[in-house]
């Protein structure tokens, strides 16, 4: 659930090192540059083929699956993979697997990317503040040590018994866990492009902030937030299975992969391809996910790129 | 050095307090009641209202929290209202069971990780090296959840080797300790054991790049000496920064762990605590777990301190 | 005489029946352990947090500390009171004294000798932190004219004072009077009882040991309910919390656990396989229930519950909570008990689908939303919200889940009339179905979770009905008041009774002595 410290962590601390600044050359190199990069890297590839096969299979979920996820069907409960026809099986109330899976990965995907996309907003905004203008700097920093410092499930976990458990507000919970850390990326960039030549140029030449952040600083600090973003989506989609496998994600008879698996753990020997099933999928995105943020940073952030 | 130290406490103390806050108005802001979770399953209104009563629920926000922060002053946390034990003394009987299983955790994770990594690094690009990266990557793909589930399934249900769950402390009996606590460990260690091995091999893989430890090679030093003697002391700092992090994250990790395993540490207890609503122990438990993970990273702080001398001077 | 009546309901044949049963059990050969030693693991479901008997009411601590904790009365295997720590009581024939004889020679785990201010200290402490200290309401006072007696005066005359104080929903146990003092959950863990705490770690397990120092009630020969003549065997009993069903399971059959509870049923047929295995299903565990909150609209609206009535599938319903743990059961009230009727069958488990429409049409139901209020805890309740709501959509009802947690779900539920944000309450009835009608009736008097009139319009009926249930001296007038309140309740359909809860326990084979309870007993227990 702490994963993105590791990314973190990955960079030893929040002191720059000189590769950073590498970054503003390589904007200059064409976006197709980057592409054709990725597009060498094996294990990068690797990830995109495992997170097509779930990004399909979510976005499809309507048409291939013909059976209502959440409807009950007593006749057919726990019926191994394969029997009476159901590829995966059936659970306890007798609901198709194959159709729970399948549409746990669109929901799975949409709260991962719903996480991903306030992060990159609130911690993008925080971040740049905190970095940009020190006299906000302490204070805010102060709130996001504080925030971090709390086990992250534990607070997710908190959070979501004040607010309920409900998808919204499990997307709520992880971003308040991840902003802080999202935010302290994006903070490190931004001192350290602050004091470059060409920001102080500007400043000389009597920009504006709003200017400097939007024109000079941010598109430079935009690649270590995009690796950490892709790591986040691995984390938030592992911890949005555990919120619900802990009965405080979406509500059930929403179809997660977590909520099938705490349903599942009842009857952990007898029908054992109940956690099974939705516990490899989660597996599946989860790899293709840290693949992808793998080839990323690779690629983007290129202090790292020595081990190709 | 010392001034590092004396920075970190005075710098950790806001964070506390803030931590402290959010921990306090998060409990009071949640619905549901602890006197739900007293009562059991059939109880009328009435009965509520008596026990909330009692317990002092009925006092205005603010009372409690000055009646809350006077106690703080004194050393006192308050009792768990469910348990009706001292915060203090519940959280020093507790956390010692989290610390133990996070500890043999980062045994396995260091001795396994580290290895696998350095291995990897030396063999890059080899069967050794892409076999050691599947699992590594393998490890931080899958929940711990999951994971301890399949193990219950496998080692407890199928072979009998090892029990399904359950604790029995060191200090009685190192043996049963070690059988209730490898299933548990394990199943945190793995993530952590990825995250490490990568982040070793890619450590070990830049120094071994550098121009002293070239140097060093063609001055016809031999191989395995250098990598010991030069290559493992540098990769040595970051490394020594993910343990803090490691020890964070068995914290947390250990949320999931114990309850699926019976364990009686700090995870099961807050997380216990947040779902009945037991204010004064979650309140208390967190302060001191978090004050126990803010010193862990202070002794990190400290470790990166005396390894690498720049440290000093950077950070200043 | 024993045939006339079930406890409560005939408490003067009951008490009639302790008497005969004392004369005849000092002609008899008293209980005598087969062999005595061995430890015994006990895998409970449930978290124990606290031992404090007098505080909490949850199943998990009674589970643990009736093995350590005793009271003055007590309910036999058939739920008749009956003397425990008292030798014999007394009533005064206009039954506003009662004269209770304390049993000689009991001695606290502590070693102390108990007397009648122990008595009436731990009824103190009782009367000041106890849930259901209204029990004592009607108590003017208790006194302790000697060492030997504790003697109770009424108020006024209540024919049910006895069935309350031998309830073991919340029994008043006695304690050394040096803890009467002891804030609420913070109860100092010393009884009179066969076994005493070494151990407690909450989220783990409770280890008890012998008491050696234990009294046998030599009025009996035999253990019977949480009273009778109670021997300690086993050196240890241990209940060790395992969460997780599937490693109950795997424990019991690898002899790491001598006896577990909640088995679920998926796993029943392969354990009966095992010969060293021994599965008791325990019967009638609770009332699956979904209560109907009648301050809030449409709910409000009888005909519309009505119609939810004539709906229901109950088997269906009990089949997804239970994984086919359970018996249909009309009322409140299992067959076995004498107080048992099936008045208002012809509402339960109609399922007709045509009848609920014709009723839902009448109602004025126009598409509002109806909220069925669940939680997650307990997979039963949520299941059953879960098959209801499915039900309830297929003729058009807009059914809605709102899964909490239960302490918010418990809150939500028990909020003043009119309670906001919910329509139906998925609970079960488990203690109070056990202690007889009078316990469970007593959840339609005043608003609780239970029972949500709006203020001021209580069901007449039932108020009638309740007054005469508890001031009625005679037993079959109580009893018919009783049939006439369950027949309204599920002719209004204020509560929904979907049909009674088993609770699958097994045993090891090489343990002898275990019967299957409400609560797990562990005296005359011991290992072959």
């Amino acid at each position: 659930m702490n994963g993105p410290d590791i990314v973190a962590a990955g960079r030893a601390d929040d002191a720059p090192l000189e590769e950073d600044f590498e970054v503003a050359a390589q904007r200059q190199s064409p976006w197709r540059m980057t592409v054709r990069r990725l597009l060498r890297h094996r294990l990068f590839l690797m990830g995109l083929g495992l997170c097509s096969i779930i990004l399909v299979a979510g976005v499809l979920a309507q048409v291939i699956t013909q059976t209502d996820p959440t409807r009950l069907a007593m006749r057919w409960r726990f019926r191994a993979p394969g029997q009476d026809g159901f590829i995966f099986g059936t659970d306890n109330f007798g609901r198709s697997l194959w159709s729970r899976v399948v549409w746990g990965a669109q929901l799975s995907l949409y709260i991962g990317f719903s996480v991903v996309a306030l992060n990159a907003v609130f911690g993008t905004l925080i971040g740049a503040a905190a970095g940009y203008f020190r006299r906000l700097d302490n204070a805010l920093m102060r709130v996001n040590d504080a925030l971090m410092a709390f086990p992250a499930i534990l607070l997710a976990i908190a959070i979501t018994a004040v607010l309920g458990a409900s998808t919204f507000n499990a997307i709520l919970a992880l971003s308040i866990v991840y902003i802080p850390r999202t935010a302290r990326i994006v903070r490190a960039s931004v001192i350290v492009l602050r004091e470059m030549e060409y920001v102080q140029a500007a400043v000389a030449a009597g920009a504006g902030h709003w200017r400097i952040l939007r024109r000079h600083i941010l598109p430079n600090a935009m690649a270590p937030l995009i690796v950490q973003l892709s790591f986040l989506f691995a984390y938030a989609v592992l911890s949005e299975a555990t919120l619900s496998f802990l009965g405080l994600g979406a509500v059930p008879p929403t179809p997660t992969w977590g909520n099938i698996m705490a349903e599942g753990r009842q009857y952990l020997v007898e029908a054992p391809w109940i956690i099974t099933i939705p516990g490899i999928a989660l597996m599946i995105t989860v790899m293709g996910l840290n693949l992808l943020g793998d080839g990323l940073r690779d690629v983007l952030d290129p202090r790292l790129r020595i081990q190709q | 050095m010392w001034g590092v130290v004396l920075r970190s406490i005075l710098g950790s103390l806001p964070v506390l307090l803030i931590v402290s806050l959010i921990t306090f108005g998060l409990m009071r802001f949640s619905p549901g009641d602890p006197a739900a979770a007293i009562a059991g399953m059939s109880v009328t209104s009435e009965q509520l209202e008596l026990i909330r009563k009692d317990l002092g629920l009925d006092e205005p926000f603010l009372v409690q929290l000055v009646k809350w922060y006077g106690g703080l002053l004194q050393g006192n946390l308050g009792r768990s209202i469910l348990m009706g034990q001292d915060v203090l003394e519940v959280t020093m009987i507790r956390l010692p069971v989290t610390i133990a299983l996070s500890l043999y955790a980062l045994v396995l994770t260091l001795v396994l990780g580290l290895a696998s990594g350095i291995i990897a690094a030396l063999r890059q690009n080899t069967v050794v090296d892409q076999l050691a990266m599947v699992f590594a990557m393998i490890g931080i793909s899958v929940p711990n959840f999951f994971l301890g589930l399949l193990m219950i399934l496998l080692f407890a249900v199928h072979l009998g080797w090892l029990p399904t769950g359950g604790y029995i402390p060191l200090s009685q009996d190192p043996v049963g300790w070690l059988r209730t606590s490898t299933m548990p460990a394990l199943s945190l260690a793995l993530l952590q054991m990825g995250l490490l091995a990568r982040i070793t091999r890619s450590t070990m893989l830049e120094v071994l790049r550098q121009d002293y430890i070239r140097t060093a090679r063609a001055k016809g030093l031999p191989s395995r000496l250098v990598v010991v003697k030069h290559a493992l002391t540098n990769a040595l700092i970051p490394i020594t920064t993910v343990v803090g992090i490691i020890i964070s994250l068995s914290i947390s990790g250990a949320v999931v762990t114990e309850s699926l395993f019976s364990i009686p540490g700090m995870g099961q207890l807050l997380t216990q605590a947040v779902l009945n609503r037991d204010y004064p122990m979650v309140q208390g438990g967190l302060l001191l777990t978090t004050t126990f993970l803010v010193l862990v990273n202070i002794l990190v702080d400290i470790a990166y301190a005396l390894l690498d001398p720049r440290v000093r001077y950077e950070r200043s | 005489m024993a045939g006339t009546g079930w406890g409560p309901l005939g408490l003067a044949a009951a008490m009639a029946l302790v008497g005969t049963l004392a004369s005849n059990s000092a002609l008899a050969q008293a209980f005598k352990c087969p062999k005595v030693g061995g430890d015994f693991v006990f895998g409970q479901e449930a978290n124990v947090n606290s031992l404090d008997q007098m505080t909490s009411t949850t199943i998990s601590t009674r589970n643990v500390a009736m093995n350590i904790f005793e009271a003055l009365m007590a309910r036999d295997e058939n739920n008749n009171p009956i003397t425990d720590l008292a030798e014999s009581f007394t009533e005064t024939p206009d039954g506003l004294v009662y004269t209770f004889k304390i049993r000689q020679g009991v001695k606290f785990h502590n070693g102390k000798a108990m007397t009648s201010a122990d008595v009436a200290a731990s009824w103190d402490r009782f009367k000041r932190v106890a849930a259901e200290r209204n029990i004592l309401d009607n108590v003017e006072k208790w006194e302790t004219p000697d060492a030997g007696t504790f003697v109770v005066t009424m108020k006024k005359r209540q024919p049910t004072f006895i069935e309350f104080i031998s309830s073991f929903s919340q029994p008043i146990v006695i304690i050394p009077s040096e803890h009467k003092d002891d804030a609420s959950q913070q109860l100092r863990t010393v009884g009179t009882g066969p076994f005493q705490l070494v151990e407690f770690l909450p989220g783990s397990h409770v280890r008890l040991r012998r008491y050696d120092g234990y009294t046998p009630n030599t009025k009996y020969t035999e253990r019977t309910g949480f009273g009778g003549y109670k021997q300690p065997c086993l050196d240890t009993v241990t209940f060790r919390i395992v969460t997780e069903p599937g490693a109950r399971v795997a424990g019991l059959r690898t002899g790491e656990l001598h006896a577990v509870e909640d088995i679920p049923f998926i796993s029943v047929a392969d354990l009966k396989k095992d010969n060293r295995i021994t599965i008791l299903p325990l019967e009638n565990w609770w009332v699956h229930i979904a209560s109907a909150n009648s301050s809030q609209a449409p709910t409000d609206n009888a005909k519309f519950r009505q119609a939810v009535m004539a709906l229901l599938d109950n088997e269906e319903i009990m089949e997804a909570s239970t994984d086919g743990n359970y018996k249909l059961n009309v009322g409140f009230q299992y067959p076995h008990q004498a107080s048992y009727t099936d008045a208002g069958k012809e509402f339960y488990n109609q399922k007709n689908a045509t009848k609920a429409k014709a009723l839902l049409a009448e109602s004025g139901y126009k598409g509002e939303p109806v909220v069925l209020l669940t939680n997650k805890d307990f997979t039963s309740m949520f299941n059953a919200a879960l098959v209801m709501s499915q039900q309830m959509q297929s003729i058009g009802i807009k059914a809605e889940l709102k899964v909490v947690d239960w302490p918010t779900a418990v809150q939500t539920a028990a909020a003043a009339s009119p309670s906001p944000g919910w329509n139906f309450f998925f609970t079960g009835y488990g203690t109070q179905p056990a202690l007889g009608a009078l316990a469970t009736m007593n959840f339609f008097m005043g608003s609780n979770p239970n029972y949500k009139p709006k203020p001021g319009q209580e069901d007449p009926v039932l108020k009638a009905e309740w007054e005469n249930m508890n001031q009625s001296t005679d037993p079959k007038a109580r009893q018919a008041a009783f049939v006439k309140m369950q027949h309204r309740i599920l002719q209004q359909a204020l509560v929904f009774p979907f049909g009674s809860l088993t609770k699958v326990q097994g045993v090891r084979a090489n343990v002898v002595g275990y019967k299957t309870f409400r609560i797990p007993r562990f005296s005359n227990v011991s290992f072959q």
